[in-house]
């Protein structure tokens, strides 16, 4: 049989290599920041902001993207991310890495304008919107602004950019408009909050926690999430990974709400984390059964085991903003964040052994012909 | 299997019923989209599925949006979904965007498996 393929093996895996050395070079940087003794961390453990969130999120959301667009052009902006990383991480004239960290941002933008020439929606227009986060962000970083300063730039690409694909696929579950147009409020609610926070932090971030909550309210109402929960295999997993994300989402825009612009310490932890680790990372975690087969054109097959590190990064999560920041245990908190780690690490250990084991299977989340199908095709079938 | 040099049919294929496109469709509502745990023959997201000389298939489709990644991967599960057939010699699939997908182009089953009131 032939096999016509739509996009070319190979690419998604070198560039998502990037995005892999983002990831680990940030986590060595988190065990500095988390108080361990680990040798030669000091420009990980400064640039660890940056490097999980535009050098291995980012970078995974522009390899999605490059996938869906599907054009050669379309991979140098996840190929810039990757370059940029390993010029961080490298050392030598930081200004350079930072610029192309930039050209990155810029790249998606374009992508997401080229996505919105084949086919204009409001959902797509909404993820371009989110990339101009990634953008400010990478400019004022270059600028010199510190990282804490620009939270709320990297709520709006991360936040932003889930937002809008949860838009999209409110279309298939047939809510009305008006719940649409809540969703694309609390999005520019959010836009609004960063704007503000360039020249007002204090209200910009509580305006942005007010934003988040609108958001968790939206999608714990109406998400697709709630009823695929219903479903079984892969299909529930991706639900509760992302229920679980939102509740996460709650409590940050809660600690954005209540406390304000931060800078350090206890409840900076829990606006951070809960945000990011919480939720976004809840979303990484969840289609990572869909998207890895995507990128890397390989199949993946979901298994039970996958709830493993779902659930150890939920409960790692708790015991570091419960046990650690809101009871002030030291001791907690750096258990907490070195299981997040682990949560982490098990996560690409198991998708990759998922990955190799697929090799040997038939399909991208180990879907087989059941007997009605096989009874039905008798006689044309092997 | 070379689309220029197929192979020749065997007894299996000239014992066996014809392959038609209304077959070829029943085959692929057993290719699910991960997410939404539906197939994408509900899912409104076949245009055509057309059968030539009884052993090349192909198929136009769409995806609910061109931000969706999932165009490789389908791809994939459908040429692993219509393996199953030995009469099949090669399968085109083909990503277009116009019409442009619309929830209505969803069958009942599948408005139905997501929740919709009616």
């Amino acid at each position: 049989m032939a096999v016509v393929t739509t996009a070319r093996r190979g690419r998604g895996a070198l560039l998502l290599a990037g995005a892999m050395v983002a990831l680990l070079a940030g986590l060595w940087g988190a065990l500095a920041l988390l108080g361990y003794d680990v040798p030669a961390s000091d420009t990980t453990a400064a640039d660890h902001g940056i490097l999980m969130s535009l050098g291995f999120l980012g970078t995974m959301i522009a390899v999605e993207r490059a996938v869906a667009l599907d054009r050669l052009w379309a991979w140098s902006a996840p190929a810039a991310s990757g370059v940029a990383t390993v010029w961080l991480l490298v050392g030598g004239w930081a200004d350079g890495g930072k610029a192309l960290l930039l050209v990155a941002g810029i790249l998606l933008l374009a992508v997401y304008a080229a996505l919105q020439r084949i086919q204009p929606s409001l959902h797509n227009a909404l993820m371009a919107l989110a990339s101009v986060g990634w953008i400010v962000t990478a400019a004022l970083w270059l600028d010199g602004w510190q990282l804490f300063r620009l939270l709320p730039w990297l709520a709006v690409f991360l936040v932003g950019t889930i937002a809008a694909e949860r838009l999209e696929l409110s279309r298939l579950i047939g809510i009305g408009t008006g719940p649409r147009a809540a969703l694309v409020a609390a999005s520019a609610l959010l836009v609004t909050a960063a704007i503000t926070a360039v020249w007002s932090p204090g209200v910009g971030v509580r305006l942005g926690g007010a934003a988040l909550l609108c958001l968790a309210g939206w999608l714990v109402r109406f998400d697709l999430a709630r009823r695929t929960v219903r479903q079984h295999g892969v299909t529930r997993f991706i639900a509760v990974g992302l229920l679980a994300g939102y509740g996460w989402l709650a409590v940050a825009g809660a600690s954005w709400l209540a406390a304000g612009y931060q800078v350090w310490g206890a409840t900076f932890d829990t606006q951070v984390h809960g945000l990011f680790l919480g939720f976004v990372m809840s979303m990484v975690f969840a289609h990572a059964p869909v998207i890895a087969p995507a990128v890397l054109r390989r199949p993946v097959p979901y298994h039970r085991r996958f709830y493993c590190h779902l659930g150890l990064l939920h409960l790692s999560l708790l015991i570091r903003i419960v046990g650690g920041d809101a009871l002030g245990s030291r001791t907690t908190w750096q258990i907490g964040g070195l299981l997040n780690e682990l949560a982490l690490l098990t996560f690409v250990a198991v998708t990759a052994a998922a990955v190799l084991a697929g090799r040997k299977g038939r399909s991208g989340t180990g879907w087989l012909p059941d007997a009605s199908t096989r009874r039905l095709f008798a006689g044309l079938t092997h | 299997m070379d689309a220029s040099h197929p192979a020749p049919l065997g007894i299996a294929d000239w014992c066996a019923p014809a392959l038609t496109a209304d077959l070829v469709l029943a085959a692929l509502h057993d290719v699910i989209d991960p997410e939404l745990g539906v197939n994408i023959v509900d899912l409104g997201l076949l245009y055509d599925v057309r059968v030539d000389e009884g052993r090349d298939v192909s198929i136009r489709m769409t995806l609910t949006t061109p931000g969706c990644p999932l165009g490789g991967y389908l791809d994939d599960e459908i040429q692993t979904c219509l393996r199953q057939f030995h009469a099949i010699r090669a399968v085109e699939m083909q990503l277009v965007w116009e019409p442009p997908w619309s929830p209505e182009l969803m069958t009942p089953a599948a408005k139905e498996q997501l929740g919709w009131r009616s």
